[in-house]
């Protein structure tokens, strides 16, 4: 995996820089942000909707369902003490000739790809602080 | 926590707007609230969904899971959030007279 780096531009506003692709990272005016960019739990939900969309979409192409693209609506549930993510909800809008059939392991195969796993399978996360 | 008027009364909201005493909501209320959302109409499916979460947070006393909203109204996340931009939660919940939600939806 490539190094993600992520470094201060301005106030909360935080440049993430994969490669040589670069977002940005901000927290909303109420949480002391500028909104300059998606807050990090946004950023986490966008990963988790792409994650979804990429395999759906290259599970249709190979089967050649075309009738239409793969499209991902998702929102997060928030939950408190301590204040994270509850769940992720997300509609999966597929080609309209995908088979009804389908539908069902096509859920299943979601809930397996690495991050709807990892996050089930609670990754271990190992801070340094230098 | 502040004193505005919404639907020709005074009501008590938190730092988010969201009104403190569920009992003092009606259909005046929830018009006022949805301008505050942006939403100058309320539709026939603004109601259904200000509806059924009000029916939900009086029996269960809690807010429904965004999944079983959807389910129940017919609605897609996407539909959902093209009646209230700002969210089930920020938006939809607080047009239904509920508590801040801390979890669900």
């Amino acid at each position: 995996m490539d190094l993600i780096t992520v470094t201060r531009e301005e106030g909360l506003r935080f440049s993430i820089r994969i490669r040589n692709h670069v977002m940005t990272a901000d927290m909303s005016v109420k949480d002391g942000g500028q909104d300059g960019g998606p807050a990090p739990v946004e950023i986490m939900g966008a990963s988790m909707g792409a994650c979804l969309a990429t395999l759906v979409q290259a599970y249709c192409n190979t089967r050649g369902y075309n009738d239409g693209d793969v499209a991902v609506s998702l929102t997060i549930e928030m939950v408190e003490s301590p204040n994270r993510i509850g769940g992720f909800v997300a509609d999966v809008e597929l080609p309209k000739d995908v088979p009804e059939g389908e539908k069902e392991k096509l859920k299943k195969m979601c809930l397996r790809l690495p991050i709807p796993a990892s996050l089930r399978a609670e990754p271990r996360v190992d801070i340094e602080m230098f | 926590m502040e004193m505005v008027e919404l639907g020709g009364k005074q009501v008590e909201i938190d730092e988010d707007g969201f009104i403190q005493d569920p009992e003092v909501w009606d259909e005046a209320v929830a018009k006022d609230l949805a301008k505050t959302e942006g939403v100058e109409d309320l539709s026939d499916n603004h109601w259904k969904l200000v509806n059924y979460l009000r029916d939900y947070y009086l029996e269960y006393n809690m807010a429904p899971m965004i999944r079983k909203l959807c389910k129940q109204t017919g609605f897609s996340l996407k539909e959902v959030y093209d009646l209230f931009p700002s969210g089930p939660a920020k938006g939809a919940c607080k047009v239904a007279g509920l508590p801040k939600p801390t979890g669900c939806v």
